[in-house]
């Protein structure tokens, strides 16, 4: 996929910060429009919930600091993680506590 | 000391008595530990905000893994799944201190799909590209309009606005989950009905490549 470039071209090249919840309410209408289009493009039948996410996050992040491909043993829980922000910060955190504090 | 096994913390913090308060003294620093990986970049770590929120926090999560300890199934390290929960917990408040001001946004989008969309940069763009970019703008609001409920219209706009789930959810009357599923159904909605049309998302996207060259 090429929507980086689509959304360059589309958007302007002078802004191609990531959209990030720091945007909050300033988010502007084309970001919006660009974030749906992607959201809907990556859109599966089938997807975990946040519960069911939550319940497998311990063993995900531990395997990816073991440096297992997590892509590849757990497809699921990472999709859900690149299309909710909200699983995705957690795992974030978490995945910094197991690297330095564990 | 914190070098217990998984069965050792089940064990200890099954026990009771000053075996669980032991247990639960050393958890209790591990998650603290923790903690300002959650707060960093949310709040000042050293404001005394910070440190009640950790207090706070840690209160809940010792609760909470007492409360599920049944649960855990030793799929990772304890601490890890302790620390899970503290991390849930961190945000949870940490977001609802951020967003609890902000109103959820108000559909922007009238009945015509002439809609907020419409101003986008367009510099480049020729008046017939302007022309199909306009329509197709209307064409995917009509499709928003049609398609979802109005419950699942306030959640996309709220999401889009960068609103967290779970904060939309809460205003919203529903749990996090339930949103996430309910966002998901809107999501396959939209996608199946521009496949009707004969569109897919990347179609739609490359109107408005094709209009900026
Ligand atoms: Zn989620």
């Amino acid at each position: 996929m090429k929507f980086k470039q689509i959304f360059q071209r589309l958007f302007g090249s002078n802004k191609q910060k990531p959209v990030s919840p720091q945007n909050g309410t300033q988010a502007d209408k084309s970001e919006k429009m660009q974030k749906m289009l992607m959201m809907l493009s990556n859109t599966k039948d089938v997807e975990l919930t946040c519960d069911e996410v939550f319940a497998l996050l311990d063993q995900f992040v531990e395997l990816a600091a073991q440096g297992e491909d997590v892509a590849q043993l757990m497809p699921l829980v990472k999709h859900h993680l690149d299309m909710c922000e909200d699983c995705r910060d957690e795992y974030k955190v978490l995945e910094s506590i197991v690297q330095n504090v564990a | 000391m914190d070098k217990r096994t998984n069965e050792e913390w089940i064990a200890d913090l099954r026990a009771g008595g000053e075996q669980q308060a032991k247990a639960l003294e050393d958890l209790r620093a591990i998650i603290l530990r923790g903690l300002p990986y959650a707060i960093a970049g949310r709040l000042d770590p050293n404001s005394p905000e910070s440190e009640a929120l950790a207090e706070e926090v840690v209160q809940e999560t010792l609760m909470r893994v007492l409360e599920y300890l049944d649960t855990f199934e030793g799929r990772s390290q304890f601490t890890t799944w302790a620390h899970k929960i503290a991390v849930r917990a961190a945000l949870t408040e940490l977001r609802r201190r951020r967003w609890r001001e902000v109103p959820l946004p108000e559909m922007e989008m009238n009945e015509d799909g002439d809609s907020s969309y419409r101003e986008l940069p367009d510099d480049q763009a020729s008046p017939e590209d302007q022309v199909d970019r306009k329509d197709m703008l209307k064409r995917v609001n009509r499709i928003i309009m049609e398609e979802l409920t109005d419950k699942q219209r306030k959640a996309l706009m709220a999401t889009m606005e960068g609103f967290p789930l779970e904060e939309a959810a809460q205003r919203l009357g529903m749990n996090r989950n339930a949103l996430y599923k309910l966002m998901h159904d809107a999501r396959l909605r939209l996608k199946k009905r521009l496949e009707k049309e004969g569109l897919t998302p990347q179609e739609v996207l490359s109107v408005f490549e094709q209009a900026g060259k």
